[in-house]
């Protein structure tokens, strides 16, 4: 078994295995089954028994398995789509036009219709083409993309989708990784070369998915007269619609490409360069709270402004219930009974004499005394519950838990940085959505997947919980991947069941 | 720190039996009681001892050319259906096809080529001197000469394809021009009926002009050939299986090399393995070839110094049980020997 690498021995000469139709078998071959035979014929045998009929089914499985495995692929020109690996890029772009599967798959770049390199060749991700073969439809995930549970609430995302549709002629989806890709390949080009492929996804801003905040200060930066100097480009009547958003313009998977010159208004795009927009700083660490009257040719008809002092608003600004730590609740405690003045008592100040104050504070002892008995609450061991907690069982099994049920999300949002790895891959979609599926407007998916080998760790709490997060309310599958076989496994919640009718 | 998806085991009741492990009973377990007595008049095998070495194989004669195995990231890839039909047949090695089928991409109950190999598979193919691990050459992009050479291919290409339309027009026409000539006598009487009914006068001129004109094929109808593998292998080099390196890490990992001694010795014995990561286990051990048998084990390794807490076994226990099939604990036993333990739930008994 000699051999040495880099050259070609007679020993590394491949066998004979493929070879070329002739016109004549290429012709024949039209005539082909196309029936998928079972795998065993009839029920399998239980152990060999060096029968003939045993050897004899055996012979005739594996036959056919042989024969189905050799067949070439043979298809009638017409139904194929043409189309060239580009790979520098990474994607395969088509030649002609494509036909069902663009309905589920594809995207379109600079006017083409491309296709991903898995969607193209079914075969190089073990997970994405099982999948795709019982039906569903799968497609990258996109993190930003995500409209946040909050977002949806608004119903936010599909305000910003639907706005983009008035002004387009014709509705080309854009691949967001392809654009995420992009942006991070040309850093945060401001000035957007080529044409802008992002329009109206105010919803789409910075790349943290932390979108919800820039969704709306978006918004209202387009009616914010406090917005200082900006491009006044001209604004289209639809308010809403951006030009190319500077930093990493990851946007959401339902976007509108529009290619330059196809705007029906015929307007040049207004371009915000918010580099140089300067919001003013009303934090506490800044003095400026004063806002001008705006000019009034930024406005709208008919709305006046005027000058704004936001002092007050300021000192309302993060007033929250201060959630204090078992430390500081006692600490308050302690500093209450002696930091604070009797006299600021009223009932106090109403005792005249020394009899009346004492006569006072026994009134108060024996409110006290009814509802906390001496002997049982001045003991080292105190009961449990008190007597207005006793309403049912369960009130009573909730009050002296230990364990406290928790949720798969707590925490989970500080939790977003170092993703020990861990990333969702796919957005799986049901087959039977298929009729109603549009690329552009995916909608909620019916999993998110986290594909990894068999042979891993099991992901640790903390990654399941950083999933979970990224993926909002979807279930999160892991597809695990050992030699061929794939495996779904995913994390279920669940209430430990409690006893309440003992 | 973790536990792995591996890591698994569980016992409850066990017979202890080794190394003539029983493998359950053909009618199934029957409730939770039902125990396997060795000494039944029906009993199946038990786990054979004497190796078993390669089949010959009727067929094919000594071959000049090694099986090649293609890897990449630790996967082994065979890409040949002669060559998947040798591993199967005169080695006794399954895999696990993982392409779509040409007859039908589109669906996933049976699957077509590359055929991917276990690891240990692959390594022991190697080990026979049976096969070689290859891997592809770095490819870079086409430079400034290949670029011409690349479009000489697609020209060449377009060129074979249009000899193929030419040829298949011509088969095509002819094919139709004997059918026309089968049915001719037909086609005239339909026409004299019809002319009849019109009352026009009969003319055979006409007729067999249809014979005469010529026939085009379309050319969406004309078929083509879709590869789906390489011709061409392109340039590979040979992958040593026993150093590690990015495409084939396996070599020297403890792991793997527990995993491939139990595989070869069951191997040895005549017996089919295929991965049992759907089982909760290493390997799934079958008396005869998959397509006509179920399995009767489920093997699982156990390193010599890891822990097995008993959990672990009475879960492992309880899913061989719920399967039909007997849980087999292999790991190296005293004196350099493999011990093979099989457990099973007997009840009471």
């Amino acid at each position: 078994m000699a051999g040495r690498s880099g050259r070609m021995e007679p020993e590394l000469e491949p066998r004979a295995g493929r070879r070329l139709f002739s016109p004549a078998e290429l012709r024949a071959a039209r005539t082909r089954d196309r029936k998928v035979p079972q795998h065993s014929h009839g029920q399998k045998d239980f152990i060999p028994d060096s029968s003939e009929e045993q050897a004899e089914r055996l012979h005739r499985c594996r036959e056919e398995h042989w024969q189905l495995l050799a067949e070439e692929r043979v298809e009638r020109l017409g139904s194929l789509v043409t189309a060239e690996w580009k790979p520098l890029e990474g994607i395969v772009e088509l030649k002609s036009p494509a036909g069902k599967f663009w309905h589920t798959m594809g995207f379109t770049e600079h006017g083409k219709q491309c296709l991903l390199p898995e969607e193209a060749l079914y075969l190089l991700e073990c997970v994405f083409s099982h999948l795709k073969r019982l039906g569903y439809i799968v497609l990258r995930f996109c993190p930003s993309a995500v409209p946040s549970q909050y977002e949806r609430q608004l119903n936010l995302d599909s305000y910003c989708k639907s706005s983009g549709k008035r002004h387009h002629k014709r509705k080309r989806s854009s691949s967001p990784w392809l654009q995420g890709k992009k942006a991070k390949a040309s850093g945060n080009p401001p000035e957007s070369e080529g044409t802008p492929e992002k329009a109206s996804d105010s919803c789409g801003g910075p790349s943290h998915p932390a979108s919800e905040g820039s969704c709306l200060s978006e918004k209202s930066k387009e009616s914010d007269p406090a917005s200082g100097e900006g491009e006044s480009a001209q604004v289209p009547t639809d308010a809403v619609q951006l030009g190319k958003l500077p930093s990493c313009p990851q946007s959401q998977a339902g976007d509108y490409g529009k290619a330059a010159g196809d705007s029906c208004s015929g307007t040049h795009l207004p371009r915000w360069d918010f580099t140089r927009i300067a919001f003013p700083n009303m934090a506490s660490d800044c003095p400026h709270t004063f806002l001008p009257q705006p000019d009034e040719r930024l406005l709208p008809e008919n709305v006046a402004g005027r000058e704004a002092d936001a002092t007050r608003w300021r000192k309302l600004v993060n007033q929250k219930r201060e959630k204090l730590s078992r430390k500081e609740r006692e600490q308050r405690e302690r500093e209450s009974r002696y930091k604070s003045s009797v006299n600021a008592d009223r009932e106090v100040r109403r005792c005249s004499n020394w009899q009346e104050y004492k006569e006072l504070l026994k009134q108060r002892s024996q409110r006290r005394a009814g509802r906390r008995p001496s002997h049982l609450w001045d003991q080292p061991v105190t009961p449990l519950v008190k007597p207005y907690q006793v309403a049912s069982a369960a009130a009573v099994l909730q009050q002296i838990s230990v364990l406290q049920p928790s949720h798969i999300l707590d925490g989970a949002s500080r939790l977003q940085e170092d993703m020990e790895g861990m990333k969702i891959d796919f957005s799986v979609y049901q087959a039977d959505a298929v009729a109603n599926f549009k690329k552009n407007n995916p909608g909620k998916p019916y999993a998110r997947m986290c594909v990894r080998r068999f042979d891993e760790q099991i992901p640790s709490l903390r990654a399941v919980k950083q999933l979970t997060y990224q993926s909002e309310d979807v279930p999160v599958v892991f597809a695990l991947v050992d030699n061929g076989d794939i495996a779904f496994y995913s994390f279920k919640e669940f209430k430990l069941p409690v006893d309440v009718y003992h | 720190m973790g536990h792995c998806w591996r890591e698994r085991g569980g016992l409850f009741g066990a017979t202890f039996s080794s190394p003539n492990p029983c493998p359950p009973t053909s009618n199934g377990m029957k409730g939770r009681g039902q125990s396997c007595p060795p000494s039944q008049s029906h009993s199946p095998p038990l786990l054979k001892t004497k190796p078993m070495g390669i089949e010959k194989s009727s067929t094919a004669s000594c071959r000049s050319a090694m099986i090649q195995i293609h890897v990449l990231e630790g996967a082994a890839l065979v890409w040949s259906a002669e060559d998947a039909r040798e591993i199967r047949e005169r080695f006794r090695l399954v895999g696990t096809l993982v392409g779509a089928l040409t007859r039908k991409p589109r669906q996933n109950a049976r699957l077509g080529l590359p055929l991917q190999l276990l690891p240990e598979e692959a390594r022991l193919l190697a080990e026979l001197g049976a096969a070689v691990l290859v891997r592809r050459t770095e490819t870079q992009p086409p430079a400034e000469g290949e670029e011409l050479t690349q479009a000489s291919l697609v020209e060449a290409y377009q060129r074979e394809l249009e000899e193929s339309y030419q040829e298949q027009q011509r088969l095509a026409g002819a094919e139709r021009g004997a059918l026309l000539a089968q049915l001719a006598e037909r086609i005239a009487q339909g026409r004299a009926r019809r002319r009849e009914q019109r009352g026009e006068m009969p003319d055979t001129v006409e007729d067999s002009g249809l014979l005469d004109s010529p026939f085009v094929l379309p050319r969406g109808s004309m078929m083509v050939q879709l590869p789906t593998a390489r011709w061409r292998p392109g340039r590979v080099e040979q992958v040593d299986w026993t150093s590690p390196s990015a495409d084939w890490p396996h070599a020297g990992r403890p792991a793997h090399e527990a995993r491939y001694r139990v595989f070869r010795e069951l191997w040895g014995r005549g017996y089919y393995l295929s991965g049992g990561s759907k089982f909760g286990g290493d390997f799934l051990v079958y008396p005869g070839d998959p397509l006509r048998f179920h399995a009767h084990y489920i093997a699982l390794c156990c390193p010599p110094e890891a822990p097995l807490p008993l959990h672990a076994l009475v879960a492992a226990t309880r899913l061989g049980t719920s399967v039909k099939k007997t849980l087999l604990l292999c790991s190296p036993g005293a004196g350099g020997a493999l011990a093979f333990t099989s457990l099973q739930w007997s009840g009471l008994q």
